[in-house]
């Protein structure tokens, strides 16, 4: 087994062109070999000393998240918890304290697990993956970049170089709850993010909403914007509620029963909404949602 | 009354484990040492009809490949149904098949893989209830011709049988104004210490040496000796630093089969467990538990009778698991005053891992199933829960339910307390509420040494037989004998775990090492203290009776200017007689059996003694649309007589509240179709962490029992993890309007109980 470090993005697009797989904070990957899910590649090139890759960058109508920018510094960044409250709320979530400082973004995104957390506020935000390789750059959304479990379409020679999240307009807001059953190290049973626009009058101009763990990818809840729009987020609750519990195809293992995830995923789509339309409203609810509000685990 | 207070209590190990610097066994190297790894069978229950070792032999790099065919063909366990490696059938999933020695981990695989292991699966036993009947598949066939100890009584798949019956329960419950019935059923749970085992063995000529992360070094070098077929004097065990045990590190596990593979290749062998092999392989697991109870009530809310059936889950090997049943009755049939009981317990074998004692075995599963119940009773009978507590449970001078008299016991003052320092009484809307349980557990006198020298500086040693398993036990010690002596803590330094330089003791196992190695170390410092004050009489020219040692001075009583310092006299006894003390002593004695109680198979002892009484208030907020259950305060309050280390002590409360919450919540051990576990990891298997830890009160009941611990004091480390489980049912129950029949209380479990309850 071979491991380079990288101190730029050329290092890196180089080394995957030469068949090494990339490492950040390590964590799924390290993790996973040692459990047994499959043994660490043969050549690894570690990609968290790449500076360009741990930037926040606000452009013209996007911010642009690099791929290396930790859990830590997701869930505490002003921009983000301003303006992307529901992917701090779901940075904030993440493991332990030492995850979170080691844990990346794009470790999150490009391991595509169908319970990740930052995936779900990620979709209802919009927001795009970068890729990269030595030949070409090109911008996928979550939706094509996710196929499965553990699945993207991304090609191996592919490093995903930042997140791309369009501005936020005036009067929205976002938040991300997790059903989880103690209050760290966990894993969510099932999760749901909500994005909200409202009108002056404070009823719901569009919105979206994503789900964690109820489906082999994140799932975006399919009209969910129509279901909800010139509606009041507290009317538009039970109707997004039964939506997530419908378009949910959740399995059953050791964390719930389908049955239970069926009936959960629901609670959380509710919860997520009310949150994100009060922080829409102006409200502010400290990240993470689940801590604040005591939801997920109650107060 | 005396009390030690130890105010500024410093655990002596505290700056090793916080820095790092502390070794523990998987840290040990030693110059050729080889790692071993063990081939398991991976099957619940098997036939097995071929071994072959040759290829794995052959691999470059193997040292030694062992199976039961290179040990001796014997027996152990407090039921002889184990051998060490397995023999013929294979009776659970993480039954040792071979041990290899290798170079190193990679080489010791290969061979694992070359190991030609074949076998004939047969069905597997996975159901306590099925497994009790009497056509049932047995796990062992001829099982009656295993030794055991002389009460275990046995029969089909009933590894351990226990009853206890006094008066008559079913004339008073065919007259009881209520009658109610309840089942419960807890699911089984692990120990989970942090540490997972390491054994690191060496021989020196035909001396052997141990280094394992044992509970109970003398136990372990005991199994040592009897499956290797050794002398107890040419087996050393020594523990470095334990990483927590939580009951999972007691009995003799690996230390055979490592010295086996040592003797095999003439170098020094290491094996570390990883986290899956800690879950899987040894014999200790909490037990699974079906648990039915049926009280007869007054009107008044007396309860004038009580049943209990009571099925344990052995697992496949008997391990130290025979006395269960009995511990199980105790705890079902409670703290309470009834005059008609009949309680009976059987300890069913499966195709599970074995059952073993896990920190206070079968009390948090019986206390929540009793206690569950018992806020049954007091809603038949419109009664408040707490109310009904202080009308039924056993106060001094009262009559518990195997007519033990108990002499004074604090146990009002606990329920009095746990329940003041509550939010009890408040109104806390619709979805907190605070629950509250009794619980008891025994204390175990038990044999125990140590010796203490001070040398010529005036500085001593205590060398213990105690083991510290982190509850800080060991490290009270010095201020037992620095007490003694008019010393300092500091003046003492401690030896300890090691079996060939201390004498036996029990080890950390049935909260008993203050109780009875307390004592020893205080025996052999007043050994000491008689020689010092011969000493100082010669010196001062006055009569030994008449020396008080304090402050590291011996003075002559009424002239405190007639004294010598401890450092002078102990001068002057390094160039003579010198200053060695010995302590052990008998144990207390156990009250007896009462002549009106009749009881079969008993393992234990129906008088309890010393024992401890606890109450456990809990609040919790609930989730009722997911079921999730935050608990948000305990309060507590023990009756572990006088507290001789509040620190130690709070830390033993605290630890036994948040373990009690994990199997209240979130801690289980899930079974698949072929008996096998399902969540044998940290990832699936739920602990509680510090961010769930909610705030939580103690209150000690410190009532001075006579003849037992040291200074009136009774054992502490299990009894916290007695009621917590059962206090968060109550809650729960409140909550939910009824209560949850299965243990975890999982959201899930919850969630689906409120569904019940609104249908
Ligand atoms: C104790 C613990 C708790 C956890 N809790 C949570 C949790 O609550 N929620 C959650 O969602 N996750 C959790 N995780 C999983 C993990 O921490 C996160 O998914 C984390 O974001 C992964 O980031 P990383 O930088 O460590 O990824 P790595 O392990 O370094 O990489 C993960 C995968 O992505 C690839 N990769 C990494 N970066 C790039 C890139 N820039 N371009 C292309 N491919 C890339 C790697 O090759 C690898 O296949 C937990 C993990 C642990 C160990």
């Amino acid at each position: 087994m071979s491991l380079a470090i990288a101190n730029s993005i050329d290092d890196v697009l180089t080394a995957l062109a030469g068949g090494a797989r990339p490492i950040a904070g390590g964590t799924d990957l390290v993790v996973g070999a040692r459990q047994g899910k499959s043994p660490l590649p043969e050549s690894l090139i570690a990609i968290d000393r790449v500076p360009a890759l741990s930037t926040i960058e606000q452009t013209d109508g996007h911010v642009r998240i690099g791929a290396g920018v930790t859990h830590s510094r997701l869930m505490s960044d002003p921009l983000l918890v301003e303006r992307y409250t529901g992917l701090a709320d779901a940075a904030a979530l993440i493991g332990s304290p030492s995850t979170r400082n080691v844990g990346t973004i794009g470790g999150n995104v490009m391991n595509a697990s169908p319970a990740m957390d930052t995936g779900a506020p990620l979709m209802t935000l919009g927001a795009i993956a970068e890729l990269r390789s030595v030949s070409h750059t090109r911008q996928l959304a979550l939706s094509d970049l996710w196929t499965g479990p553990g699945q993207t379409s991304a090609n191996p020679d592919e490093l995903c170089v930042c997140i791309v999240i369009p501005q936020t307009p005036a009067y929205s807001g976002s938040a991300y709850v997790r059903l989880e059953y103690r209050r760290a190290m966990e894993i969510a049973v099932v999760g749901a993010a909500a994005s909200v626009v409202l009108t002056e009058d404070g009823t719901i101009a569009s919105g979206r909403l994503a789900m964690t763990a109820v489906a082999p990818t994140i799932v975006e809840l399919v009209g969910a914007s129509e279901a909800m729009t010139g509606m009041a987020a507290v009317d538009a609750a039970d109707v997004i509620a039964s939506l997530a519990s419908d378009q949910a195809v959740p399995i059953s293992d050791l964390r719930g029963s389908d049955r239970y995830r069926r009936h959960t995923i629901g609670v959380m789509a509710a919860r997520a909404l009310d949150a994100a339309a009060r922080r829409a409203g102006g409200e502010r609810i400290g990240v993470p949602v689940n801590r604040n509000l005591g939801i997920g685990a109650a107060r | 009354m005396t009390t030690t207070e130890t105010p500024r209590f410093v655990r002596a190990d505290g700056p090793d484990k916080v820095t790092g610097s502390g070794r523990y066994a998987a840290d040990l190297t030693l110059t050729g040492m080889l790692t071993a790894k063990f081939l398991y069978a991976g099957v619940s229950h098997a036939r097995i009809t071929k071994l072959d070792v040759t290829a794995a032999k052959k691999v470059p790099g193997v040292l030694a490949v062992l199976n039961q065919a290179d040990v001796p063909l014997v027996r152990f366990g407090s039921v002889a149904d184990r051998t060490l490696f397995a023999h013929e059938v294979i009776r659970f999933e993480g039954e040792v098949v071979a041990a290899v020695a290798a170079i190193d981990a990679a080489t010791a695989q290969k061979a694992l893989d070359a190991i030609v292991f074949e076998y004939e699966e047969l069905p597997v036993v996975n159901d306590i209830e099925a497994a009790a009947q009497p056509d049932s598949l047995l796990v062992h066939e001829n099982w009656e011709d295993y030794a055991a100890d002389d009460d275990v009584s046995r029969q089909g798949n009933i590894a351990s049988f226990t009853s206890i019956a006094r008066g008559d329960v079913e004339t008073t419950l065919a007259t009881a104004d209520h009658v109610i019935s309840s089942r419960y059923v807890a699911d089984a749970s692990h120990a989970v210490p942090i540490e997972p085992r390491g054994v690191v063995a060496q021989w020196e000529g035909d001396k052997l040496t141990v280094w394992s992360s044992t509970q109970v070094p003398f136990q372990a070098r005991d199994g040592v000796c009897e499956t290797l077929e050794l002398p107890t004097n040419k087996v050393r065990i020594v523990v470095p630093h334990l990483g927590g045990g939580f009951g999972g590190k007691c009995g003799f596990h690996y230390e055979a089969h490592i010295a086996a593979l040592a003797r095999a290749t003439r170098r020094p062998v290491r094996l570390v467990f990883s986290r899956e092999e800690e879950f899987l392989a040894p014999d200790r697991r909490r037990e699974g538990m079906i648990v039915e109870i049926t009280s007869g009530l007054r009107h008044d809310g007396v309860i004038v009778a009580r049943k209990a059936r009571i099925l344990l889950d052995n697992g496949a090997y008997s391990s130290d698991a025979s006395f269960f049943p009995h511990m199980a009755v105790m705890h079902a049939l409670g703290p309470y005053k009834i005059d008609h009981v009949y309680g009976e317990a059987s300890s069913i074998y499966t195709n599970h891992q074995p059952s073993g004692s896990v920190r206070a075995p079968t009390a948090p599963q019986a206390c929540w199933a009793l206690e569950s119940h018992t806020d049954e009773l007091a809603k038949a009978v419109g009664m408040d829960p707490v109310a009904f507590r202080q009308l039924n449970t056993v106060d001094t001078g009262a009559t518990g339910v195997t007519g033990q008299i108990y002499e004074e016991i604090g146990l009002q003052e606990c329920i009095r307390e746990a329940v003041a320092a509550s939010a009890y009484h408040e109104d806390l809307g619709d979805d907190e509420a605070v629950g509250v349980a009794v619980g008891w557990w025994p204390s175990f006198p038990d044999a125990s040494g140590a010796y203490i020298k001070v040398d010529s500086d005036g500085k001593g040693v205590i060398i213990t037989g105690a083991q510290e398993c982190g509850t800080g036990a060991v490290m009270t010690l010095p201020y037992l004998a620095a007490a003694e002596l008019g010393m300092a803590p500091e003046d003492f330094e401690i030896v300890y775990q090691d079996t060939s330089a201390a004498p036996y003791d029990t080890g950390a196992t049935g909260s008993q090492t203050l109780l009875n190695n307390g004592r020893a170390t205080v025996e052999a410092a007043r050994e000491i203290a008689l020689q010092l004050k011969k000493l100082a009489a010669e010196e001062l020219e006055a009569s030994p009776e008449d020396i008080v040692l304090a402050d590291g001075m011996a003075s002559v009583v009424g002239s405190p200017d007639s004294s010598i310092s401890i450092v002078d006299l102990a001068g002057i006894a390094a160039d003579g007689e010198m200053l060695l003390g010995r302590g052990s002593g008998s144990p207390p004695e156990s009250p007896t059996t009462p002549k009106t109680v009749s009881c079969v198979g008993d393992q234990g002892m129906n008088a309890w003694a010393g024992p401890q009484f606890s109450c456990h208030a809990v609040r919790i907020r609930l989730d009722r649309e997911t079921g999730v259950v935050r608990v948000l305060e305990v309060n507590t309050a023990h009756d572990s007589g006088v507290i001789v280390n509040r620190v130690g002590a709070s830390g033993q409360v605290e630890g036994g509240v948040l373990m009690g919450i994990g199997q209240a919540l979130t801690e289980r051990t899930v079974y698949g179709d072929d008996a096998k576990q399902k969540n044998a990891g940290l990832l699936e298997y739920k602990l509680q962490t510090m961010a769930d830890a909610p705030p939580i009160t103690i209150h000690f009941a410190e009532v001075y029992t006579p003849d037992m611990g040291p200074n009136g004091s009774k054992p502490i480390a299990e009894a916290p993890n007695v009621a917590t489980a059962a206090a968060i049912s109550n809650a729960i129950a409140k909550l939910v309007g009824r209560p949850v029949r299965l243990l975890p209380m999982t959201a899930e479990r919850v969630w689906e109980t409120l569904q019940d309850e609104r249908a």
